[in-house]
């Protein structure tokens, strides 16, 4: 369902250039590149297989990671990422699922890959994942949480004014403004789908501390759900100019067992010319058409692009 | 009188928008330095020009600082189109079903936007449906093909002023909630000036042969956010119509 709504989007917005981010980049290797099936991705771009449904930049050695003029470590540029089919479902899913075909995730602990549910919570992911052509956040347009924005579709480009790191992403346009100025959290009273972030150096390493989520994102198309109780710890380091390690640590006691982790690496496009395209979703969504029976019908009233 | 109103246009073109004696500090690249969080106190976003107060509306003085007469100098027909829009405004307007707002209107809306500067772009980052607007500042041109909803910025420096020359507009959007509007002719150059250390005045000019019968200009001021520890937060339209349309059934 994802390509579909990309290309339907892309259609709308900016066909040719976004159209682009599929293409492979001559030279970059991806068409040497075999691997394991992929999710959904099956069909998809060259090197889908190995790191993913989206285009993944090849992994290249770079150069010692520079400063900022504010002496931040330098991660300016535009990043793919690389978090195995995580976009489809972020744990390990060996079977095929409705809608989901088989790959495997971003988690690395527990070692099982597994998100360690408690059991009334596994129960109503699974009761999620039966309905989520329907309820999944993002075929609603909905913006992605925390740390789903991190291995979202077509990369971001991370811009470091002082005293902030910007994420700014092609998919819904959305952004991230992560001050680093050592300033308190908002509010808990209160909850945003991206919730409340503030950073800080840890040496090389980039510590993201989120809150004030609102419980109504997902960490993927599968059903595996959060709560406004979820604390995301990032902690992401640029090893060299090409390459970012990601890793996060989840906690919400109301839904799991333990706190647990993700890891991926982010790895720099080799094109640092381009240019971001519009991704109208909202504008163009054709996903509309799925859940007018899911959530009350109304969906063909919305306007003129939806006739 | 066409030949008087354009003398006294080009007169008022001519002069400056204010004795330019601030200097900006300047960015790690030389340029002036925009960056921080803005918003204007205007209601621009109601009507660019002259309204009376609607329910829930405040009324506002015209915005449009040329023609002199503060109204959009549409064509006729373009005028009778407006009237219709501002009627079926409830349903019609795009920003109603949550589309992205477009330039300019998404400048004026009574929401925060934070400047970003790169060596290659600025960035506008609305807290409106995260709208972002990049402005190119690298020389490039206006792409051949491709609408977009915010429409193509690319920009340049004309002293301690940000020129951007933005086209390549789908000619979906409005430009304010009274239905005044555009086609996807139009073709809009802004000039954003910091004139105090916390103030933007902000000026765009707006060309549509399709539309009006001559270019027209709105001038307005952008406040710094000066709160201690603010940011943006989110308005994630679209949800909160969902939210909206399940709680009237």
């Amino acid at each position: 369902m994802k390509n579909l709504k990309a290309l339907n989007m892309l259609v709308v917005a900016a066909t040719a250039a976004a159209l682009m981010l599929f293409a492979p980049i001559p030279g970059s290797g991806q068409d040497k590149q075999k691997g394991g099936k992929g999710g959904k991705g099956k069909g998809g771009p060259p090197g889908a297989e190995q790191y993913g449904p989206y285009y993944a930049a090849p992994i290249t050695p770079g150069q010692p990671v520079g400063r900022t003029p504010d002496g931040q470590p330098d991660m300016q540029g535009f990043w793919t990422p690389r978090f195995n089919q995580a976009i489809f479902e972020v744990q390990d899913h060996p079977k095929a699922q409705p809608g989901i075909g088989p790959g495997k995730g971003a988690i690395v602990d527990p070692a099982d890959g597994r998100i360690p549910y408690k059991p009334e919570a596994a129960a109503k992911a699974n009761e999620l994942l039966a309905k989520q052509i329907y309820l999944e956040p993002e075929a609603h347009c909905y913006v992605s949480g925390v740390p789903h924005a991190a291995y979202q579709q077509f990369g971001y480009q991370i811009v470091q004014p002082a005293g902030y790191v910007l994420f700014l992403t092609e998919y819904a346009h959305t952004y991230r403004a992560i001050p680093t100025d050592g300033r308190p959290h908002i509010s808990p009273n209160v909850k945003l789908f991206r919730g409340d972030s503030v950073g800080k150096w840890d040496g090389g390493t980039l510590v993201i501390d989120t809150t004030n989520q609102n419980g109504k994102t997902w960490f993927d198309m599968a059903g595996n759900f959060t709560t406004q109780a979820i604390h995301v710890v990032e902690r992401i380091t640029p090893v060299d100019t090409n390459n970012i390690n990601y890793e996060a640590v989840v906690d919400d006691p109301t839904i799991y067992t333990q706190p647990w982790k993700i890891a991926g690496q982010l790895g720099r496009h080799p094109d640092q010319n381009m240019e971001l395209m519009e991704f109208a979703c909202v504008e163009g969504n054709q996903d509309l058409v799925h859940y007018t029976e899911g959530v009350g019908g109304k969906a063909k009233e919305k306007g003129p692009l939806t006739k | 009188m066409r030949y008087l109103v354009a003398i006294i246009s080009a007169f008022l073109a001519a002069v400056p928008i204010a004795a330019q004696s601030y200097k900006a500090p300047r960015t790690a690249d030389g340029h002036p330095d925009l960056q921080g969080i803005w918003q204007v106190m205007n209601t621009a976003a109601v009507n660019l020009e002259d309204h009376i107060a609607t329910l829930g509306m405040p009324a506002g003085l015209s915005v449009i600082v040329d023609p002199p007469d503060g109204k959009i100098p549409y064509t006729p027909a373009a005028r009778e189109k407006q009237k219709e829009n501002y009627k079926s405004r409830a349903k019609a307007d795009p920003l109603n079903i949550c589309y992205i707002p477009g330039v300019p209107r998404t400048m004026y809306l009574p929401f925060p936007i934070q400047f970003v500067q790169t060596p290659k772009f600025v960035l506008m980052a609305s807290e409106f449906a995260h709208t972002l607007r990049r402005v190119f500042m690298d020389g490039t041109k206006h792409p051949e093909v491709s609408l977009f909803w915010i429409g193509d910025s690319r920009g340049r420096w004309d002293g301690e002023t940000l020129v951007v020359d933005t086209a390549n507009n789908l000619p979906d959007t409005w430009l304010d909630r009274s239905g005044n509007f555009h086609s996807d002719a139009l073709h809009i150059v802004e000039r954003i000036t910091r004139t105090e250390p916390d103030i933007l005045t902000y000026e765009a000019t707006l060309d549509d042969p399709q539309v009006y019968t001559r270019p027209w200009t709105i001038r307005m001021l952008l406040y710094r956010h000066k709160e201690p520890n603010f940011k943006l937060l989110e308005y994630e339209c679209n949800a909160y119509l969902e939210d909206a349309e399940k709680e009237s059934q």
